[in-house]
């Protein structure tokens, strides 16, 4: 194997990001027999999939009877029919062997009365199908993969912030990092790069989302020739807390909580009078933002009300949620309701991949989990699917990456991808005058909070392209404080909101050329309806020169045909 | 409102500076908050760990006035209002690397010595899930709460004085396969938790508990491993035979006999030795008079306590009584939860001296 002497190390399979869906490919390629290795700017089990509270879905049948093809209808229902349906019947069909999976490596799910894992009813499904571990699911999925990633003893670069990926020979061979500890460009070569660097909700202010997650995968593949695929699709949350944003979980709901307006009415009878709080994510956030707007909320928010749920229930299952409302919003749901809003959540878009395995257009470039776009979740992800699809997805990912690795031989990392980055990384720390970043990054989630929120209008997405790029010209003049090498994260902030910046300019281009309603993208105000006709279709955008070039990519449908989507 | 805060700030060389800084910060700041608009807009250079900011991902543990926090959870305003300016340290008993970051390395070698795996005895797992309780699983609840922050570890008085004590996170995480129905190595996990530097060594100053910020309870869970190893049996460290004689002696006496208690725990030899110390002692009468035994009147009610521990199984964890969560559950369901339990942060009046 030619390895070039600047290069740290070299593997088969290299896995940015270590949260569920990174982990889970990393053990499937070690067991497979490939020489994987994990990189992370976070240590694993800080990773914002431990955020995820309220479950995992698969139609095990625990709680009711249930069958993967229900899971798979709703699914694509929820999708507003933008999701692959060859794509979703895969997930559907192997999603109770992975939890199953899940469950003998140790995962501590919450039981039945019966001793089986206990599921319960979340947004848009048609039976309780949520399978969860009180309100903590994803913290339980982040230990109990990071033990099996223990125990295998996968070589794990803990704080290496990915920058770049090295290409040659039109051949994904690797990635440039940032090593927070240490200092320095640090170059690992590897057959495979799997992409599981989750979402990009620091775009926006009011998000669930870690200051982690800006979307560095997304962009590094974007800037890599790889097209994105569906970004405009980003889903609001109906239950955030104000003003940061911090997750109340849809596991609420689940045990039977209320949404309520400032007339204490339970106003879901007006926009979902069958499914009422229990209809899919972003009927539910539109129903909350008609509220707030129209004079009918409680100081900018909606009510979530537990009361009724009575104490035992609330400390036995949803006590995260009880700790999180009593620290950050002074309310101890026992005995008030929550004050929450909608809040940017989850990127249903993300790198364009096969329906399959996660294979991206760049041979040996691989995506899995929240940043990839499969696309499972289409214009609206149900709650539940998202850590569904970390775990088989990050699984299939991981195997594919691994067979292919095992069938080709060499790694290549040209001196020059090295040297251009060294030069680019000393342009900025050398900028001694300019602005400092945070002041472009604020502006930024001001903005796409205002301008491509849960409403969109004409107007205003035009309005967002142009900050987008002012904001982005503003960037080029960015100054980066610490000059040091250990533990620079002024530095590793700096480069996110350039990457933060790139996704914007793609998410709106997008937004704009989608002339219809569907899903996460509302535009009540022009295209108030779905037009299956002409946008039952994704978009697709690449970078061009310093701008984003949209273009399309059809859906797969196979056996549901697109009805009007009521609950 | 106007924020001000003491930060010990940390060079790559080790030099250290208590640094001052006043800003601007929202009412409804917590304390990393205020370090980001201090690290944006006054100084860059200020080196600290952050994610999830909602207390699941453990990356801003960190002290406050000398007490380990998560900087995600500390809210300011009462602080502010109480006209305090607390200092921000690193948390102890781990390297630092800059500032506000310590090097995790030490704590994580210490979880994967306690295999943090779970073993389930088999290689090949059923189609499905396997048939566990809710009270089987509620063993290890608390125990699988915990994010990994170690603000615990930071508190540690056993590993102030021993580094080589396993600690009070990775003996949580212990627990937390030992209490799982489904490993079949409990036995073996217990061996090996009584090494050395494991669970005997803990003081029980239960500064884990109390710093702990998710309601982990880690000296709760340390209790747990040595009921469960006297349990099975494993009892050749002196700790368990310290404990064992205390039940030995009220079960046969009602009483605890203090002169069989040395004997008992370190053996006849060991204790031989300390026959200076056990004559000084007895010169200033603080030592009773040997035999004969004196068997309390009610000994009865000892014995009928131990035999309806055994009985109840409540001799090993199951005997442990649950601190923070279960005290907190019992306070509500007598208030007829009808109390607002809103945590309050109280300062501490003078701001102890920040460790580095």
């Amino acid at each position: 194997m030619y390895v070039p002497f600047l290069v740290e190390a070299t593997h088969d399979v290299l896995v940015v990001g270590a949260g569920c869906a990174g982990m889970r490919a990393a053990i499937e390629a070690q067991d497979l027999g490939a020489d994987v290795a994990l990189l992370s700017k976070i240590h694993p089990v800080r990773s914002h999939s431990g955020a995820a509270e309220g479950g995992i879905n698969a139609a095990l049948g625990n709680a009711s009877e249930d069958s993967p093809e229900e899971h798979a209808f709703d699914t694509v229902k929820g999708s507003d029919y933008l999701g692959d349906q060859d794509a979703i019947q895969i997930l559907c069909d192997e999603a109770p062997g992975d939890v199953y999976q899940l469950e003998h490596w140790g995962a501590v799910f919450s039981r039945t009365e019966d001793g089986r894992i206990a599921q319960r009813p979340f947004g848009a499904a048609g039976a309780p199908r949520t399978a969860y571990a009180a309100d903590i699911t994803g913290h339980v999925l982040v230990h109990v993969l990071y033990e099996q990633v223990m125990k295998r003893d996968i070589p794990t670069y803990e704080e290496f912030f990915a920058w770049k990926l090295v290409i040659d020979d039109d051949r994904c061979q690797g990635v440039i990092a940032w090593d927070l500890l240490n200092g320095g460009l640090k170059t690992i070569g590897a057959k495979t790069v799997i992409l599981c660097t989750g979402g990009a909700g620091r775009l926006y202010t009011g998000t669930t989302n870690a200051y982690a997650c800006t979307g560095d995968g997304m962009a590094m593949a974007l800037r890599a020739g790889v097209p994105l695929k569906d970004m405009e699709m980003m889903q609001f949350h109906p239950t955030t807390l104000a003003p940061s944003g911090v997750l109340i979980t849809e596991g609420c709901r689940g045990e039977g909580a209320y949404l309520l307006n400032g007339d204490d009415e339970r106003f879901l009878k007006n926009y979902a009078p069958n499914a009422m709080e229990l209809a899919s994510r972003d009927v539910i956030s539109r129903a909350e933002q008609v509220e707030i707007d129209e004079g009918r909320g409680v100081g900018g928010n909606v009510l979530l009300d537990l009361r009724h749920l009575g104490a035992e229930k609330i400390l036995e299952r949803l006590h995260g949620t009880r700790e999180l409302s009593m620290t950050f919003a002074g309310v101890d749901p026992i005995n008030e309701p929550i004050p929450v809003r909608p809040g940017a959540h989850y990127h249903m878009g993300g790198v364009d991949t096969d329906h399959e395995l996660g294979i991206t257009e760049l041979e040996g470039l691989y995506a899995a989990g929240e940043c990839a776009c499969v696309s499972v979740h289409g214009a609206n992800r149900l709650g539940g699917n998202a850590l569904m699809e970390t775990i088989t997805y990050g699984r299939r990912a991981g195997a594919a990456a691994a067979e292919w690795a095992l069938t080709h031989t060499t790694v290549a990392v040209p001196p020059s991808a090295v040297s251009d980055a060294e030069r680019e990384l000393k342009t900025l720390l050398d900028r001694r005058e300019g602005e400092r970043p945070w002041q472009i990054r604020d502006e930024l989630a001001k903005t796409m909070h205002e301008n491509f929120g849960v409403f969109r209008r004409e107007n205003q997405m035009k309005e967002q392209e142009r900050i987008v790029g002012y904001l982005r010209e503003r960037y080029e003049r960015v100054v980066v404080d610490d000059k040091g090498e250990v533990f620079n994260n002024d530095l590793t902030q700096a480069l996110e909101l350039g990457f933060l910046l790139e996704l914007a300019a793609c998410m709106v281009v997008a937004g704009i050329e989608r002339k219809e309603s569907r899903g996460a993208h509302a535009r009540p105000y022009d295209f108030p309806d779905r037009d299956d006709e002409n946008y039952m279709k994704h978009t697709i955008v690449r970078w061009v020169g310093d701008h984003p070039v949209l273009d399309w990519k059809p859906v797969t449908m196979t056996k549901w045909t697109p009805q009007e989507r009521k609950y | 409102m106007d924020v001000a805060l003491k930060i010990w700030r940390v060079d790559e060389d080790g030099e250290r500076n208590l640094v001052t800084y006043e800003v601007e910060a929202p009412e409804w700041a917590c304390l990393l908050d205020v370090l980001d608009i201090i690290k944006d807009r006054h100084d860059g250079t200020l080196a600290y760990r952050k994610s999830c900011r909602m207390m699941i991902c453990g990356s801003c543990g960190m002290r406050m006035d000398g007490r380990a926090i998560l900087a995600c959870k500390e809210r300011m305003k009462p602080i502010v209002e109480a006209g305090h300016v607390p200092v921000i340290s690193s948390m102890g008993n781990l390297p630092i690397v800059k500032d506000l970051v310590v090097d995790m390395g030490p704590f994580w070698q210490k979880v994967r010595d306690v295999k943090p795996w779970l073993d389930p005895g088999y290689d090949e797992p059923s189609e499905r899930e396997r048939i566990v309780s809710q009270q089987q699983m509620n063993v290890i609840n608390k125990e699988a709460l915990c994010i990994m922050c170690g603000c615990c570890v930071s508190e540690c008085n056993a590993m102030e004085s021993d580094p080589d004590f396993r600690g009070p996170a990775a003996l949580a995480k212990g627990m937390r396969f030992v209490g799982d129905a489904r490993d079949q190595t409990s036995v073996e996990r217990l061996n090996e938790l009584n090494d050395e530097h494991g669970i005997w060594d803990c003081t029980r100053c239960y500064f884990c508990n109390e710093r702990c910020p998710k309601g982990v309870d880690p000296r709760d869970a340390i209790a747990k491993l040595g009921a469960e190893s006297v349990k099975e049996g494993i009892d050749w460290d002196m700790g368990a035979k310290h404990a064992n004689w205390f039940v030995t002696s009220a079960k046969t006496s009602g009483w605890l006999r203090e002169t069989e208690l040395v004997p008992k725990t370190q053996g006849i030899l060991s204790a031989l030795k300390e026959t200076k110390f056990a004559l000084a002692l007895a010169r200033r009468g603080k030592v009773p008079p040997p035999g004969p035994i004196h068997v309390a009147a009610d000994v009865d009610e000892a014995r009928k306590l131990y035999n309806l521990v055994k009985e109840q199984g409540r001799d090993g964890a199951l005997g442990i009584v649950q601190g923070e969560r279960g005290l907190a559950r019992i306070e509500h369901v007598e208030a007829g939860g009808a109390h607002r339990d809103v945590p309050e942060i109280t300062p501490g009046e003078e701001p102890p001296v920040a460790e580095g």
